[in-house]
Order: C-alpha cells, then sequence, then structure tokens
C-alpha cells in the first residue's frame, strides 16, 4: 500500500512534464527519486524486543537456579545436620536410658531388697552393656563432625572406666565380697554413672543447641529466599513495564508514521486527481476554444473562398473538400475535447452527460449496455459530477478492457440521501493483481473519498464484477462547487 | 492351592457354597455363659483407693483337672483390700458337665480361698496325670497340687515358693532344662504393695491410677522343679533376673527351633525380653537383637499380653504382643534372624490403635489351617473418653480372621453372640469345652463378668486335635511341637501353658483341615527330643498321644 503511493507519488512530475497518463506505470527504479521507504528510517524494535525477552528469560533461568541451589542447601542442612542431629538425640537419649536403667540397678545392688546375690545383676547388666554398645556406636556415627576428638576420647574412656569399675564389682560379688561391692557401688560406680549421665546430658544440650542454630539458619535461608522472591519480582515488573512501554511507544510512533503517511497518500491522491482533471480540462478547453475557433474560422474563410471560386471548377471542388476535411477535424477535436472533459459536465450536469456518454461508450466499444436510472433526480456538479463520471469512465473502461464481457449494466439512483452508482458486468472479474495493484482502481478509491463517498468491488454470483459507488447527496450537490480550485489545482 | 485341591475334590454344589461363603467368617459365636450355669463377678477390690493392681485383673484357664475329658473353666479372682472388706470373693472352679452345662465346684475342690489373685497357670508339676494349679497374686502366689481326687491341697509352702511377696501377673510352667518336670516361670509387674501405693493424679487433687512409671520394676522369677515336689529359685543364676522388668505376659517358644525352649516376655514401658535357652540352665536375653524389645521406632511400649503362633504357616513362631491405647499390636513375623513386626501391613495395626489390649491369642477359629488372632480389650481408666473421645473403657474385643496371605481382618462383629459389644476385658482363653472339634473362647472382664463363647461352625470345616502325654517328657508335653502336613500345607503347634494374659488355653493341640477327611502326615517332636510320626490319619476326631506308645484315637473329639 505505502510502496504503491509512494509509486504514485514519484509519477508527479513526470506526469506534469507529459500530457500523457503514465499512472499504471509501476518502475521499482522510482524508488530512488529522493522519496526514502517508511521503514528505512526508523530502527526495527524486533531487536530490542528479542534482547528484552533474553534479559527476561536469562533473569527466570538465573533466578531457577539460585532457587534449587538454596532449596538444595536447605536440603542438606536438613539431611546433614538437623536430621543427622536428631537421630544422633536420639541414640544419646537411648544411652541417657541405659544409663538411667544402670542407676536403677545399682540403687537395687544397694538396697538389699531382693532376695539374690549381687551377681544376679550381671546378667542385667550385660543386656544393658549390649544396647549400650550399639547405642554408643551408632551415636558415633551420627555425631561425626559435630563432636571434638577431646569429647569422643574423653567418653570412650569414661566408658570404658566405668565398665571396668562394673566388672571389678562383679568379680568382688562372685567372690562374696559382697559389702565390698556395695561399697565400691556407692564409692566408684555410682560416680562414674553420675558423670557419664552428665556428660551425655550436656552432649543433648549441644544437640539440642546446634538443632537450634540450625533452624535459625534455615529461618535466614527461607528469609533470604523470600528476599530474592521479591527482587525477583520487582526485576521482572520492571522488565515487563520497560518492554511494554517500549512496546507502546514504538506502536504509537509506528501509528504517526501511518497517519503521516495516510495523509500524504491522501494530500498525494488529491492534487493527482485534480492535476489530472485541471489538464484535462485545459486541454480540452484549448481543444475546444482555440482549435475549433480556428478551425471555424478557416472552414469560414473556406466557405467564403468557395463563393469567390467559379461554379464547378476545380478549385471550388478542392476548398470543398478542404472544408469538408476541416469539418471532420473539428468534429474530432470537439469529440476528443469532450471526451478529456465534458463541457456537458460543467453545463448540463451529471444526469445529462451520461445519457450522452452511454450510448458513446456503447458505441465505441460495441458492448451492450443497459442504462437505468432510479429515483428523482437531483443536481450533481462540479467536483463531485467529474469523480462520479471518472469512476463511471474507468469502470466501463475496465469492462471493456478486461472483463471480456459483451453487455453491462449501469444503474444510477438518486436516493433520498445518497447517489449510487453501480457498474455491473458478468465478465472474468478483477483480475487478483490488478485488485491489489492497478492505479484505476486506486483512483476510483480515491475519488470515493474525496467525496466521503465509499467504493465496494465486489463479484457477482454470475462472476463477474459489479463496482458500487455510494455518495452521500450532501456531497454529491455540493462537493467542489465552491471550492473550484482543489478540483482545479 | 489348598483351596484349590479341596475345591476340587468338592462336588458343584459344595465349591458354590464354598465360594459364597468367601466373605462370611465360616463359623458363629454362642453367648453360653448364664446357659452354661456360670454366674462370675470379678471383684477388682476398687473402694476408691485407686491401687494399681485394681485395674489388671484377672485371668482365667480351661483345665480338665479330674481328667474326665471334658475341659473345666478356672477364673481368677481378686478380693477386698485389707481394712475395706465388703465380701468375700474367691475364684471360682466350673466343672464341665459334658453337656454343655457347668457345675461351680470350687469349695468341693478345696479352692474356697480368699486372695487377691491375678494370674493362672496349669500344668503337671509332679507328672502325677492331674493337672496342678498355680495362682499368681498381688501378695504371695498359691500352687495348688491336684490330689487326683476332683480336689487340691495348697503346697505353697511346703513346695518351696512360700514366702516370696510380689505382684505377679502371668506365669507358665514348662521345662527349661529338658529334664523331664515341669519348671514355672513368673511374671511380675512393679514392686507395689498397699503400704507403698502412691498418690497419683491427672488433676492434682482427686487420685488416680498411676501408671507403671511410678513404680520400680520387679524381677520376673524362675523356679527350678527338683522332683521332689519342690521348687529352687534359679532366677538369678539362669539370668532371668532385671530388676527393671515390669512384665505382664509371657509365652513358650522355641525360637530357633533348637528342641530348647525360649521365652518371650511382653513388658509395660519397658523393653520386651527374649530369653534365648542357652541349654546350660541359663537364658539370654535377646529381644534387642531379634527385633522384639522395642517398636520399630526404637520406643519401649507398653506390653500387656502375648502369644506365639505359627500364623503364616511357616513352620517359625511369629509373636503377637497387645499394647497400650494410640500403640499398635505388635505382630512379629521371622524374617531371617530377626522378628520384623508386620502389624502395619497385615490390618492388625491400624484396627488395634484406639484401643488397649489384654489378652490374646493365636488359634483357628474357622479351621481353615490358618491361624486367627483373638483380642480382649478394655481401658485401664474409667474416665479416658474424657481425655482421648475416641477410646472408651469398655472396649470391643477382636477377632482378626487370618486370609492366609498375610492379611487379618477383624469379624468380631459378624460372629454374632454380642461378642463385639464392649468390655473392659482383660484374660482370654480357648478350649473345645462342647468337644464339637472347635474352639470356644472365654474372656474375664475387669470387675465384671466372665463370657464363655461357644464357637459352631457354620461352612463344614473340621479339624484334627492332639492330646499328648509324655513319659519321658513331662507328663503335660508342654513344649512338645507338633507338625501337621494336609493339602500341601504344613501347621505347627506347640504344646504351651501360659500367653495371652494372665490366662491359659487347653493343652490338646488343634488344627483346621477344612472339610478333608484325612491328613497326610503329623510329626511330634517331644520335648525330650523324641521325635513320631504319624500318618493318613482320619480328620473330625481326637487322639491320644502318648510318648514312645503310639498313637490312640479318641470316639470323636
Amino acid at each position: 500500500m505505502i510502496r504503491f503511493i509512494i509509486t504514485a507519488f514519484s509519477h508527479i512530475d513526470g506526469f506534469l512534464s507529459r500530457p500523457t497518463l503514465a499512472l499504471t506505470n509501476d518502475d521499482p527504479a522510482l524508488y530512488a527519486r529522493g522519496v526514502p521507504r517508511a521503514n528505512s528510517r526508523e530502527r526495527s524494535p524486533t531487536l530490542g524486543l528479542l534482547l528484552g525477552l533474553l534479559v527476561t528469560l536469562s533473569a527466570v533461568v538465573a533466578y531457577s537456579a539460585y532457587i534449587t541451589w538454596q532449596v538444595d542447601g536447605l536440603r542438606r542442612l536438613q539431611t546433614d545436620m538437623v536430621d543427622r542431629n536428631r537421630k544422633d538425640s536420639l541414640q544419646l537419649l537411648r544411652i541417657q536410658n541405659d544409663l538411667s536403667l544402670l542407676a536403677v540397678g545399682m540403687r537395687d545392688m544397694i538396697s538389699g531388697d531382693e532376695p539374690y546375690p549381687l551377681t544376679a545383676w550381671s546378667s542385667q547388666f550385660q543386656r544393658i552393656r549390649t544396647d549400650l554398645d550399639d547405642a554408643i556406636r551408632l551415636e558415633s556415627g551420627f555425631a561425626s563432625g559435630t563432636r571434638t576428638p577431646e569429647q569422643n576420647a574423653f567418653l570412650t574412656r569414661e566408658f570404658a572406666q566405668f565398665w571396668d569399675a562394673v566388672d571389678r564389682v562383679f568379680s568382688l560379688a562372685r567372690d562374696g565380697k559382697e559389702k565390698e561391692a556395695r561399697d565400691q557401688i556407692q564409692l566408684s560406680l555410682q560416680e562414674r554413672q553420675a558423670t557419664l549421665s552428665s556428660t551425655v546430658s550436656r552432649l543433648l544440650v549441644q544437640n539440642s543447641e546446634s538443632q537450634e542454630q540450625a533452624g535459625q539458619r534455615i529461618v535466614q535461608i527461607y528469609d533470604r529466599v523470600q528476599r530474592e522472591v521479591y527482587v525477583f519480582l520487582a526485576a521482572t515488573l520492571l522488565a515487563i513495564l520497560l518492554t511494554s512501554l517500549s512496546l507502546i511507544r514504538w506502536n504509537r510512533r509506528l501509528f504517526a508514521r501511518l497517519a503521516e503517511i495516510s495523509e500524504r497518500r491522501s494530500d498525494l491522491a488529491q492534487k493527482l486527481i485534480a492535476t489530472q482533471e485541471s489538464t484535462l480540462r485545459y486541454i480540452s478547453r484549448e481543444l475546444h476554444d482555440e482549435f475549433g475557433q480556428i478551425l471555424t474560422a478557416i472552414g469560414s474563410m473556406l466557405r467564403r473562398a468557395g463563393t469567390h471560386a467559379p461554379e464547378g471548377s476545380s478549385l471550388r471542388a478542392d476548398l470543398q473538400e478542404v472544408l469538408q476535411t476541416v469539418q471532420t477535424t473539428l468534429e474530432s477535436v470537439r469529440s476528443l475535447s469532450q471526451a478529456l472533459h465534458p463541457v456537458m459536465l460543467d453545463e448540463a450536469g451529471l444526469e445529462t452527460t451520461l445519457d450522452w456518454y452511454i450510448p458513446t461508450v456503447e458505441r465505441q466499444t460495441g458492448i451492450a449496455i443497459s442504462y437505468e436510472k432510479q429515483g428523482q433526480p437531483f443536481r450533481v456538479e462540479g467536483v463531485a459530477g467529474v469523480h462520479v463520471y471518472r469512476v463511471l469512465q474507468e469502470a466501463l473502461n475496465n469492462v471493456a478492457r478486461h472483463s471480456g464481457a459483451k453487455e453491462a449494466w449501469v444503474r444510477l439512483r438518486f436516493l433520498p440521501n445518497t447517489l449510487e452508482l453501480e457498474v455491473e458486468d458478468h465478465g472474468t472479474g478483477i483480475p487478483e493483481r490488478q485488485n491489489k495493484r492497478g492505479i484505476g482502481l486506486v483512483a476510483m478509491r480515491e475519488r470515493s473519498e474525496l467525496m466521503g463517498g465509499q467504493i465496494i468491488f465486489s463479484s457477482t454470483v454470475k462472476g463477474g464484477t459489479l463496482v458500487h459507488l455510494s455518495v452521500p447527496r450532501e456531497k454529491a450537490e455540493s462537493y467542489g462547487k465552491e471550492d473550484h480550485s482543489v478540483a482545479c489545482g | 492351592m489348598a483351596g484349590l485341591a479341596s475345591c476340587s475334590q468338592l462336588p458343584p454344589l459344595d465349591a458354590l457354597a464354598a465360594h459364597n461363603e468367601g466373605n462370611s467368617p465360616g463359623f458363629r459365636f454362642t453367648d453360653v455363659t448364664a446357659p452354661a450355669g456360670i454366674q462370675f463377678q470379678h471383684n477388682s477390690g476398687a473402694f476408691g483407693g485407686k491401687f494399681l493392681p485394681e485395674t489388671l485383673g484377672s485371668g482365667c484357664a480351661f483345665l480338665d483337672y479330674d481328667r474326665d475329658g471334658w475341659q473345666d473353666i478356672l477364673l481368677i479372682n481378686g478380693a477386698d483390700w485389707p481394712g475395706h472388706k465388703r465380701n468375700r470373693t474367691t475364684l471360682r472352679l466350673y466343672h464341665n458337665n459334658g453337656n454343655g452345662t457347668f457345675t461351680d465346684v470350687t469349695t468341693r475342690a478345696g479352692l474356697d480361698v480368699e486372695l487377691y489373685g491375678m494370674g493362672v497357670a496349669v500344668g503337671d508339676y509332679n507328672n502325677d496325670g492331674f493337672p496342678d494349679i498355680l495362682i499368681t497374686c498381688v501378695g504371695q502366689n498359691r500352687l495348688f497340687r491336684n490330689t487326683g481326687k476332683a480336689t487340691f491341697v495348697d503346697v505353697t509352702n511346703t513346695s518351696g515358693l512360700g514366702k516370696r511377696e510380689g505382684f505377679s501377673t502371668s506365669a507358665l510352667w514348662f521345662d527349661y532344662d529338658r529334664d523331664g518336670l515341669l519348671d514355672l516361670f513368673v511374671c511380675n509387674y512393679v514392686k507395689w504393695s498397699p503400704e507403698h501405693d502412691v498418690f497419683c493424679s491427672l488433676d492434682g487433687k482427686h487420685k488416680s491410677y498411676c501408671t507403671p512409671e511410678a513404680y520400680r520394676g520387679e524381677t520376673c522369677w524362675l523356679f527350678h522343679n527338683r522332683g521332689n515336689g519342690t521348687f529352687e529359685d534359679v532366677t538369678a543364676v539362669s539370668g532371668i533376673f532385671d530388676s527393671s522388668s515390669k512384665s505382664l505376659g509371657v509365652a513358650l517358644l522355641d525360637e530357633n527351633r533348637s528342641g530348647w525352649p525360649d521365652l518371650v516376655v511382653a513388658n509395660d514401658t519397658q523393653p520386651n525380653k527374649l530369653y534365648r535357652n542357652q541349654e546350660n540352665g541359663t537364658f539370654k536375653d535377646a529381644a534387642l537383637e531379634a527385633g522384639l524389645a522395642f517398636s520399630s521406632e526404637g520406643k519401649a511400649r507398653a506390653g500387656m499380653g502375648i502369644d506365639v503362633g505359627d500364623f503364616d504357616n511357616s513352620g517359625s513362631p511369629g509373636v503377637a504382643i497387645t499394647n497400650f491405647d494410640n500403640e499398635m499390636i505388635g505382630l512379629y513375623r521371622l524374617s531371617g534372624k530377626s522378628y520384623e513386626d508386620i502389624a502395619p501391613q497385615s490390618g492388625v495395626g491400624l484396627a488395634s490403635k484406639n484401643s488397649l489390649g489384654f489378652g490374646c491369642m493365636f488359634l483357628d477359629m474357622n479351621l481353615d489351617g490358618w491361624l486367627d488372632f483373638a483380642v480382649a480389650n478394655g481401658h485401664i481408666d474409667e474416665t479416658v473418653r474424657n481425655i482421648r473421645g475416641n477410646v472408651g473403657y469398655a472396649q470391643s474385643p477382636q477377632l482378626f480372621l487370618n486370609n492366609g496371605k498375610g492379611s487379618f481382618r477383624d469379624i468380631a462383629s459378624e460372629v454374632g453372640g454380642n461378642f463385639d459389644q464392649p468390655k473392659v476385658g482383660r484374660g482370654l482363653a480357648y478350649a473345645d469345652f462342647d468337644r464339637d472339634g472347635d474352639l470356644d473362647l472365654l474372656l474375664t472382664t475387669n470387675n465384671g463378668p466372665a463370657y464363655l463363647y461357644r464357637n459352631d461352625q457354620l461352612s463344614g470345616n473340621r479339624s484334627i486335635r492332639f492330646h499328648l502325654a509324655g513319659t519321658k517328657s513331662n507328663r503335660d508335653a508342654i513344649g512338645a511341637t507338633v507338625r501337621l502336613f494336609a493339602g500341601g500345607i504344613l501347621q505347627s503347634r506347640m504344646v504351651k501353658g501360659g500367653s495371652s494374659y494372665l490366662s491359659q488355653s487347653e493343652l490338646p493341640v488343634t488344627f483346621g483341615v477344612e472339610k478333608r477327611d484325612q491328613i497326610e502326615r503329623v510329626t511330634i517332636d517331644w520335648p525330650s527330643g523324641r521325635t513320631e510320626e504319624y500318618k493318613n490319619l482320619a480328620t473330625g476326631r481326637a487322639y491320644e498321644c502318648t510318648e514312645g506308645k503310639g498313637i490312640v484315637p479318641r470316639n470323636g473329639y
């Protein structure tokens, strides 16, 4: 569309310098004549948008990676620290339980209210020892890394010493030295048990503290992630906002440019049509007035000269022949003048002009045209008449040149508010290419728009073309009547 | 396979009937307590003092004390506390008249003794052919020797069991050293006496029942039978001693199939014990390594009742332990060298989570060859519903039917006889008291009546029963393992006392064989080490097997 308009525009100076119309010339080389193409002046927004998309996608990917990393960290923290800690605490509790069972056992041994010798407790102690060993083994596995070697060494040493003392107590008991054994329990064993118990308690407290720390770290991670989520959301919103603003800006510029082009195109079309009309009118008048006058004068002179020539002389015959030629030329000139710009339009109006024009076309082209008028005729004057006439002219021209039809229908309707003109044929229809690029159709559309009217090209049921022009009555009656300059340039 | 094999032998109509019975239990319960003439009311002695033992009693037993071939009933009773005497209550011995009725023969039998009884263990410790009775008590346990003339004499002091006051619960007779004499294992709960009762309270004002945590544990006892009517306390030397134990249930098993009897003990809030027989007169607790000590979360649960049975017909005994409410029953199956708790996936776990189980036992209720599982439930706290809305004081007993594929379904509500009516259940025992070949149930309640449920088969399934008598082994053949091959399935049962909670079931062993009229093979591993095998025995009857002397069919069951 733009290209077409520019093409039309590029013809202006050529058109003005040559009286023949070259409106169908569509030479691409003409673009070079100083009217740049619209899209070469503005940078394309595609690159910017792609860049924006890339940035947004990169942000999403980067953020996903970041979140995954944080979640991984969280999981690691939970597995490595929290779960480990929990399992370790469970084992410590088991150890604590075993230690308290030992304390209960020692209390029962000392109390002496069982009817059994102290050796009876050895299996009980053995069972607890087995369980303790198992618990300590598991516990040391869970606690590795969080406990200092000194702590480990201390624990191992204390347990070893405790069991050593236990063994000595039972050894004394086996030797029948029950009192000594009981003293040993009170002097040493209970104390060692208490030490172990408080050590394990400390470890439990330590676990609880590191549990708390881990909990705090988890909270920190959650806080950080939350903060990052807000930042990310803000950044994403900003990116969306910038992209949207950029798009809006580009769109506005594009629409402004389109509007400008459209205006220029309309301007151009008006100028083009006005120039064409004034040129044709000028040529028509020149032909009619100047050449017509001259030829009429020549005719008068020839007739006068003929009267001086003797009757039946060859001179008189020659003069008569020249007079005949002048007469024919005069008619041709008048006919051409009429064809270029029917003076009838200005003088007798559109309706009368069509009454004359349609039989003329019929005669010239051999196409049978059914002409039909409807409604109460009103005057269509000035430029509006010229435009309607030109539209009809172009439409019939198309019928004659392209449709291959031998028949056409022209309908002129004077509706209360609208003037309608229809040209219908049952030919081959408007070729696609011409529909898109033909200057004639464009000119018809421009003319209708200049009148504030509407033109519709459509296919008829029988396969031909129907050109339907409708012009508001007020425009038809008044357009260009006062402002003659529009039509005359 | 077994099902297919049996179906292929059946006429089509029977097969159809069997198919239609797919969802019905195949048997029916009838509450025959009243018609049988059993009018028993347990006395917990509760007077408001909220003494700990009041919540726990009491047990029951099936025994054929007069050897007339009909299982009699013994119901243990509590008593009023000293200083709060209202009524004189004693345990009750009901003689089975053989016609569905029982006669209270307590006084005549010399058992009209007032004591605060908890549990009972029946065993012929002197190998005279007549079952003797140990009553576990709060205070002094009592041993009653059967005179053989339908009377009992209290031999507590002369037997060497006297002067041992405690808070004894379950007990069992078994021959741990395989000398042919039954020894005695007694569970003790905690060190408690009315004089040393502790004040526990939920609201800080009113006294409530204490949990076992409030008291020191007490060791179980093992008494060695010297063979001269006296017993020797071998608790310490045998390695049984553990002053931290708070034991409520004990069951006999041969965990490693060594022929030497082992014991598994349910402890309340303490780790359970698996006393593995070291075959030298001592035991070693292997519960931890066997996976029986704690729950799978490593927690010592509140073990109450216990039983052992080959419920998956694998040949190895499985273990069941009832626990407190909010704790599942532990249903353990031997997996490799240790036990695996399959309660959650077997359907027993979740179904038992809101009940407090006491007595429990494996028995083949519908005689399909797969051991089912019965549980007596009931809370210890009358006000429990105020604290836990979905748990009541009286609770429905449960009957888990074994589908033979590792899963159980509670059918208590489907068997009739108002069996599923909520009760404060404690003791639970089984016997074929009406000699129709299936196992009937006896259930005791705390401070309430006892219930006798007669089992009647509806599907036509039959059984084969064995009454074992040892010669070289102990006379009761306790510890003997009977394995039965029928229809491609190997079932095994051990002759055992103890099990359940404070109770003892009959000693004869019963095998369900569906509708088979013959079994392929049965082997008996006697405690003495002797093995006997019998083939092609007809079902639908009981057999008398005497060690080394062959097998004699009874006329009917």
